[in-house]
């Protein structure tokens, strides 16, 4: 090609032709080089993901707290002077009494009740101050009422103890049950999502990659059970394999890798065919090769989303559960069962409610916000 | 179109018939049955029961016959939780004040999911934006028992505003109505929080779009570009969200059912299985699934009933 244009461009090829040797020379080895020079280091794209992450506020805040909520899960526990099995009936339900809050009135072990005024000496040692008297008509007559307030530190014979968040109906220190719940609850959430990941990555990248008829089997197959109702099948479940962690997790496991599976899929399928995949398909490489070198670094933000997305759709299914009474088995406690146990008493305890609801509400938060940083952290086209 | 619908129709014919067949082989595999019921004593009885529902038959024979009654419609009759009541009607004396309290939970949910969607999508980046998704995600982490409980203790026991649970009335009243409304409260902010999330990602997405441009460079108000081009685009999910939700609130009222002592569709299920009262479990099972997954194919269809562009099926070849 270049010889034929040469020939027909006599005064170029001539002119090219008869360059004399000598005319040659090295150059570029002693020359300034004009190039701009790389400003800055080459950022990886882990180093990327990092550096997005890093500067949200929002989700290092929310990390912060998953990783504090983490380590209450493991030493909480511990910190309390009672166990979190340790009854204690003449000490039931007390409410929180922290050492140093109580000084300026909250969390003191105090609470105002409303006894009538013939039974005001019954409450003599413990009252602290009458609130405010008033009549009430009864089916006996006029009756005089107090709303008091009492130390039910006092009244329970229970001075120098000190039940941080308070106690159930059983005397158990809730503080220590908190936080025992918490760890069963996460352990719970982990597994599920662990077993989830793994068999819905296979399951999906085996569809998305291979397609075909295989493709089509799996996707019927996920449709009929994303179609089953959740609630009945749960149930008839639980009832099949009693409750406890290990049925749970299987009845969370048996719908709950659907989900993952096919974000995995559609990820799997968008990438089999890009010209990078092809190249090393050409050069010989394996398809599970392939599959794990090639294909699933690119899918691994949206899984990496989704599962801290599932984290708390689990701690919230297994609650509802709880509701049910058919949660985690007593006497082990879980966010759910103490949730459900504070409702039962909610209008004349509230503490049992506050301190569940307050960490449930925390871990939830906290993990929905890390899985919207996560994924915002993952898009490359947010990079600045 | 119509072969589309057709094609769905018959999936789920074929989905629906293997998770009945599921529930069905789990239930009566089950270790226990109803004559285990101690309340049941007399020897007749339970040979008259043992005949009637073919106890002694082997399980794909019974399986057999109790396709045949369904198809029949015959639904059978409860025998441990209401005894000697025809499924079908425990069904329909309990469907009402869940349905109700779904439909309206939905009726408040989606103008109100709609309207902080939209504002908070026009407003973006404001400091209305930061407070309203703020408490959006807030709702959302917040699990729907514990905004029930929160609104129970505050709004009903300490203020006293609202009665704390349901009135036993079985017409629809104001007096019932007065009393679900914080269960129709506790059900709906999630959904609102959902749809207000959903629809402002959509239409913030929409505004930024190449044809909204266009609407604005042809001379178009504001109010005209937002309601005719905007708007229209940004709801093309929100149909089936919402048909989705719907669904899920159906299945996940038990917990609140259960706070606000409501005597819904779910309270018969647990004590159905409870009691193993299979042919109650059955039935109401069958419902959930029904409606399921009709629900599913309504979610579908409505893409092509709001955006003309997606019609498919019938386009498959061409």
């Amino acid at each position: 090609m270049d010889n034929m244009i040469l020939e027909k461009d006599p005064i170029l090829s001539e002119d090219i032709l008869n360059i004399d040797e000598s005319e040659f020379k090295l150059r570029k080895k002693d020359d300034i080089i004009y190039d701009a020079k790389f400003e800055g280091e080459a950022i990886s794209y882990g180093r990327d993901v990092w550096n997005r992450f890093k500067a949200d506020k929002v989700t290092v805040v929310a990390t912060t707290f998953i990783v504090i909520i983490i380590i209450m899960a493991i030493i909480g526990p511990h910190l309390s002077k009672f166990t979190y099995i340790e009854q204690n009936l003449e000490h039931a339900y007390l409410p929180p009494r922290i050492p140093g809050l109580e000084k300026i009135g909250i969390f003191d072990g105090t609470k105002v009740i409303t006894i009538q005024k013939k039974n005001l000496e019954n409450y003599q040692d413990c009252l602290l101050k009458v609130i405010r008297e008033y009549s009430m008509s009864t089916r006996t007559g006029e009756t005089t009422m107090l709303d008091i307030e009492i130390d039910v530190y006092k009244q329970k014979g229970a001075e120098d103890v000190y039940h941080w968040f308070g106690t159930d109906s059983l005397g158990r220190d809730l503080f220590a049950r908190l936080w025992q719940g918490t760890r069963i609850s996460l352990i719970l959430a982990f597994a599920v999502v662990l077993i989830n990941l793994t068999i819905g990555l296979v399951v999906g990248a085996v569809a998305g990659y291979y397609g075909g008829w295989i493709d089509i089997i799996i996707q019927r197959a996920l449709e009929i059970i994303n179609s089953i109702p959740q609630l009945p099948l749960t149930l008839i479940l639980i009832m099949w394999f009693g409750s406890g962690i290990l049925p749970l997790i299987i009845v969370f496991v048996l719908t709950g890798w659907v989900g993952i599976s096919s974000s995995v899929r559609v990820q799997f399928y968008r990438y089999k065919n890009r010209e990078y995949v092809l190249a090393s398909r050409t050069m010989g490489a394996k398809d599970s090769r392939i599959m794990y070198k090639y294909i699933l670094p690119n899918a691994a933000g949206t899984i990496i989303t989704s599962c801290a997305l599932s984290v708390p759709s689990v701690i919230f299914q297994e609650a509802g559960l709880s509701y049910l009474g058919l949660g985690i088995q007593a006497p082990n406690p879980s966010i759910g069962q103490l949730l459900s146990d504070g409702q039962k008493v909610l209008l004349d305890y509230p503490h049992l409610l506050l301190f569940p609801a307050l960490v449930i509400v925390l871990l939830m938060l906290a993990f929905n916000l890390l899985g919207n940083g996560l994924r915002d952290a993952f898009n490359p086209s947010l990079r600045q | 179109m119509t072969k589309y619908i057709i094609q769905r129709l018959i999936a789920a014919a074929f989905a629906f018939i293997i998770i009945i067949a599921v529930c069905f082989f789990v239930l009566y595999s089950m270790p226990g049955s109803i004559i285990s019921n101690p309340t049941i004593k007399d020897e007749t009885v339970i040979k008259k029961i043992e005949e009637k529902y073919h106890l002694n038959e082997p399980l794909p024979v019974q399986f057999g016959y109790f396709i045949k009654d369904y198809m029949n419609f015959d639904f059978g009759e409860s025998l441990v939780v209401r005894p000697g009541v025809k499924v079908f009607d425990v069904i329909k004396e309990r469907i009402n004040v869940t349905i109700q309290l779904n439909v309206f939970s939905a009726l408040f949910t989606l103008p109100i999911g709609m309207f902080f969607g939209i504002t908070m999508a026009l407003k973006k980046d404001s400091v209305y934006d930061y407070i309203c998704s703020s408490i959006v995600i807030l709702v959302i982490s917040a699990p729907s028992f514990v905004i029930a409980a929160v609104l129970q203790y505050f709004l009903a026991y300490k203020l006293g505003w609202f009665p704390l649970t349901l009135a036993p009335i079985v017409e629809l009243n104001w007096e019932k109505f007065y009393s679900m409304i914080l269960p129709i409260f506790a059900m709906s902010f999630g959904s609102i929080a959902s749809i207000s999330r959903m629809l402002r990602a959509e239409l913030s997405e929409v505004l930024t779009s190449d044809y909204m441009l266009l609407a604005k460079a042809k001379g178009l108000t504001y109010s005209q570009t937002i309601v005719r081009h905007a708007l229209r685009n940004a709801c093309v999910p929100l149909a089936s969200t919402f048909l989705y939700l719907f669904v899920w609130v159906i299945s996940s009222s038990l917990v609140i059912e259960n706070i606000f002592g409501v005597p819904g569709l779910s309270k018969v299920l647990v004590s159905a299985i409870n009691a193993r009262d299979h042919q109650l479990t059955l039935g109401v099972t069958y419902f959930y699934t029904l409606i399921g997954l009709l629900m599913a194919i309504a979610a579908d269809l409505s893409y092509g009933v709001v955006d003309p562009r997606i019609r498919m099926g019938a386009k498959k070849d061409g």
